[in-house]
């Protein structure tokens, strides 16, 4: 029986859009003298970039859109793992002045008061760990489980903060979550 | 008190040899230049910037729990004003930076957890006040501290200075309570019949066992042998105790349901009150169960927990106080169980409250899962996803289903353990007043009464395991409740309102930044003026901040930074009354209310006559589909309604606002859903329409905007471009290359065609 098909009629959709993945060979990152990040690219000087992940919490070393400082992509790069040491150590710099996300490692006290959850807790930024107050509304919203045992919590002023791995808390630190986990 | 030093801050920059005195201005932020934690206080004289670097120790007083801190410096920078250039902010997406901008060369000046970037913006505009000889504190809004002075915390909102976390568990109550102040003469009714009901009721153990048996039926008794009489008397006490039960439980029907009414009609119009912001940041499915389930398990408090728990504490106390009377020591005895059994309850009661919570969410998430499949419903069956939406779902119907069995298997395994725990207490005290009673210590009656009270105690005692967990729900729904009643609006209206008598309709957007979200600015100092009757068209790509200009003129939200003026007068020193009569908006988003097609249009304006509401249908080219439904204007719309089309509902839309009759007409994309010759038509229409009026029209087709007075092309959150359709063009800049676009468009469609 003779089949019908039209694979040969229609195009991939990589080969009908350009993703506009970096060229290495093209690509320089580097630090300014004012403490900001810049890019020349393809004969471009970019004096501020903009990076942003793609998959800012399941995947943040891949899809890193360079963008200049109005938010215009330059290019996407693919991985962070396929830059250069010293590349890397920039770009991760500036992702992290970004996404700075400090990891929770202990949860002194969690409070629910009219719609907000109050949480004290240890935290850990870059450099020693401190304590951290903070008010999270919307809970079932802005704490977030992931199916990697990874937590997240958004405050209402906006900031992020993780825990990398539940079954690593300590039992009292859980317990104290546990209600708001779903 | 509003000061631009806050007062713990000084302290620590006298001790670095600052003079407070000079300081103008100061803030509070929390990162050192790589990103670590610190308590960085910046201040500003008015040739330096000084930032002091450091940790602050929290330490409470005894006494009134207000905090001090004692603040221990690392290291103090200066940097002098004339080595910074432009002052400004960047929002990065947790963090933010001030930065200066000195001839191209940015440098950056602090780093802060996104919290603090109020702050910083206050800071930076300090600054540029200095550079540019300004008043300092100009424009500089001087809060009072953003901190709870009993617990030290920050108010999750600094403006409504509620601190939730100092809102205890009693203040609400009293608070619920407050809701019976209407209703006193009722509630007083109700708690005097409960009372007598229940003195009746602890009367009659005491006549059916020591009265009966010490008095009536023992030689030595002073009424022996006066059976009858004593059988009636305890007739007669338990006829009257379950008459006035009843009667409480009549009032109390009367009473509740207005109460509930009261609450609900509360909510209501809290949210109604509300700015568009608030719907934006709630689901609505969660909102719903706002209304209608925390309304009702108040209710259920109200009728069933609430009065029971005041018949059960009076028989407690009342029981309690008779057994003392009765025996001390048997008294004491008996009792001995009941703070271990209240023990045991409060734990059940956060386990309770803990699962209640967990049940809410659920059955929240449940509800927005419902009310989503419904309104995607076309969408669900166009990509063949029933399967994976009803996956979606028994996913959370299981989790609820799990939550729902633990509770009720926690209080179906632990209350009989608690009972039988009670009921050896009952067995010790028969045992130890058996032994009285041998030696003659208490009467046979007195030990009968004994154990008929400690039964009467089995009542109260399990009401309380049960009340709990209705004052788990109670407590989590009252605390929903009054979080709807007590939001404030972001928009309200003035406290000194200016008046206008006549509007003309001039616009005049300066220097505009609006944010939905705090890390993503979609206004960038947006500058835009619109002349009183000019028709202004707006362009520009999906995100450019079009729409979101559009809700900022009819103030749906208000600026974050820069003003808008009407008639010379900002916004927001006008009437919102005012404002809403005279900007009307056809937004994309399009609502029918449940009701007919002509109360639809008349919405805004419910004085129209039916012949106004012809001529806004036939404006707006809807009075054609109109006529061709059955029930013509009398057809229902809204959710059960007739089903009308995209372009059908737009005109509507634009019938409603047209019969408005605003000064300030705001199209936006208003004719998007429409065919072209339909759009040419109401064009047609509306160019009757504008004289004399202000129009605003946004649309992503530039042809409809050719005759437009004049237009801006808006990128990025700014005014790129501003002219007549063929200067625009002439420019051969954004413009151009939008209508380039959109023209090759068009001919290679015509070319398939």
């Amino acid at each position: 029986m003779e089949t019908t098909t039209n694979t040969q009629m229609t195009i991939g959709l990589a080969e009908a859009i350009d993703l506009g993945l970096m060229d290495h060979d093209k690509a320089e990152f580097y630090e300014t003298p004012g403490g900001f990040t810049g890019f020349r690219y393809n004969g471009e000087d970019y004096k501020r970039i903009v990076l942003r992940r793609a998959t800012p919490i399941a995947d943040p070393s891949a899809y890193i859109s360079v963008a200049d400082h109005e938010n215009k992509e330059i290019c996407v790069i693919r991985s962070l793992s396929d830059l250069s040491d010293d590349q890397l150590k920039i770009v991760s710099g500036e992702l992290d002045r970004r996404y700075y996300c400090p990891e929770i490692v202990e949860i002194k006290s969690v409070k629910d008061k009219m719609g907000y959850i109050y949480m004290e807790m240890r935290v850990t930024g870059r450099g020693e760990a401190f304590d951290k107050n903070c008010a999270v509304k919307d809970v079932s919203k802005n704490i977030r489980l992931l199916d990697d045992g990874r937590l997240i919590v958004f405050d209402v002023d906006g900031n992020r903060y993780i825990v990398q791995d539940m079954s690593a808390l300590d039992k009292k630190s859980v317990r104290r979550l546990e209600p708001y986990l779903f | 008190m509003k000061s631009p030093i806050p007062r713990y801050m000084a302290p620590a920059f006298a001790r670095q040899g600052l003079d407070a005195e000079k300081l103008i201005y100061a803030v509070h932020t929390d990162m050192q230049p790589d990103g670590s934690a610190s308590d960085v206080y910046c201040a500003v004289s008015k040739d330096t910037l000084y930032i002091l670097y450091g940790q602050e120790k929290i330490v409470k007083t005894e006494g009134a729990r207000r905090i001090v801190a004692e603040y221990q410096p690392d290291r103090l920078e200066s940097v002098p004003l004339s080595e910074l250039g432009e002052p400004g902010c960047e929002r990065l997406l947790t963090t933010g930076r001030l930065f200066s901008d000195h001839e191209g060369e940015n440098k950056v000046i602090l780093l802060f957890s996104l919290g603090y970037l109020v702050y910083a913006e206050r800071l930076a505009k300090v600054i540029k006040n200095i550079r540019d000889g300004k008043d300092p504190l100009e424009e500089v809004a001087l809060e009072e501290e953003p901190f709870c002075p009993k617990c030290g915390g920050r108010y999750p909102e600094p403006e409504r200075k509620i601190c939730p976390k100092c809102l205890d568990a009693k203040g609400l109550t009293l608070r619920l309570l407050g809701f019976f102040k209407n209703y006193r003469r009722k509630v007083f009714t109700i708690i005097t019949v409960m009372l007598a009901g229940t003195a009746f009721s602890v009367l009659s153990p005491y006549l059916g066992s020591k009265f009966l048996i010490d008095e009536v039926l023992s030689e030595e008794g002073r009424y022996f042998g006066a059976i009858a009489g004593t059988v009636l008397l305890i007739f007669g006490v338990r006829v009257i105790s379950v008459a006035l039960n009843m009667l409480y439980q009549f009032v109390l029907a009367k009473t509740v349901p207005w109460i509930v009414f009261d609450i609900k009609l509360k909510i209501f119009e809290a949210m109604q009150r509300l700015s568009v912001g608030f719907y934006t940041s709630k689901r609505t499915g969660a909102l719903m169960s706002r209304v209608t389930q925390d309304a009702q398990n108040l209710y259920w408090f109200f009728v069933d927990g609430l009065p029971y728990l005041v018949v059960n504490v009076f028989t407690l106390t009342g029981v309690i106080t008779l057994l003392c009377i009765l025996n001390l020591k048997l008294a004491f005895a008996a009792v001995f169980i009941m703070p271990v059994a209240v023990i045991l309850f409060r734990i059940l009661w956060s386990v309770f409250k803990r699962y209640h919570h967990k049940f809410w969410v659920y059955g929240s998430q449940m509800n927005s899962m419902v009310s989503d499949s419904v309104n995607g419903s076309r969408v669900i069956k166009a990509f063949a996803r029933e399967e994976e939406e009803s996956g979606r779902f028994n996913a959370v119907s299981d989790k609820f289903l799990e939550t729902d069995v633990k509770s009720w298997n926690i209080g179906f395994t632990a209350f009989p353990l608690i009972f039988l725990f009670m009921f050896l207490g009952q067995v010790a005290v028969t045992a130890y007043g058996g032994v009285m009673v041998v030696r003659g210590e208490i009467s046979l009656g007195t030990l009968l009464t004994f154990i008929a009270y400690l039964t009467m105690l089995y009542g109260p005692l399990e009401f309380m395991s049960w009340v709990s967990n209705w004052w788990a729900r109670c407590v989590d729904s009252a605390q929903r409740v009054f979080e709807v009643i007590d939001s404030t609006p972001d928009v309200t209206d003035p406290d000194n309102p200016v008046q206008l008598p006549t509007l003309n309709g001039e616009i005049d957007v300066k220097s505009v930044w609006f944010e939905y979200d705090p890390a993503t600015p979609v206004l960038k100092g947006m500058d835009l003026k619109v002349r009183a009757g000019e028709m202004m068209g707006i362009v520009g790509k999906t995100g450019a901040g079009k729409s979101t200009i559009a809700n900022l003129m009819a103030r749906l939200y208000d600026v974050t930074a820069g003003e808008i003026l009407l008639d010379g007068v900002n916004v927001k020193q006008l009437p919102l009354a005012l404002l809403r009569q005279n900007v009307g908006i056809v937004s994309q988003d399009i609502y029918l209310f449940i009701g007919s097609i002509a109360d639809n249009i008349r919405y805004a304006n419910p004085d129209a006559t039916f012949e106004e509401v012809i001529c806004a249908a036939k404006a707006a080219r809807a009075h054609e589909f109109i006529m061709n439904l059955p029930n013509a204007y009398e057809t229902r719309v809204g959710a059960g309604g007739e089903d009308l089309s995209g372009g059908e509902r737009q005109r509507l839309s634009i019938a409603r606002t047209i019969i408005q009759n605003p000064k300030i007409l705001i199209l936006d994309e208003a004719t998007a859903a429409m065919d072209t010759q339909t759009e040419a038509a109401i064009q047609e229409s509306l160019n009757k329409l504008q004289k004399g009026r202000t129009t605003i029209a946004i649309a992503h087709r530039l042809s409809t905007l050719r005759d437009a007075d004049s237009l801006a092309v808006i990128d990025n959150g700014k005014v790129v471009e501003t002219g007549t359709h063929a200067e625009l063009l002439a420019k051969k800049g954004e413009y151009h290359k939008l209508y380039t676009i959109q023209l090759e468009g068009l001919k290679t469609i015509n070319m398939d065609g």
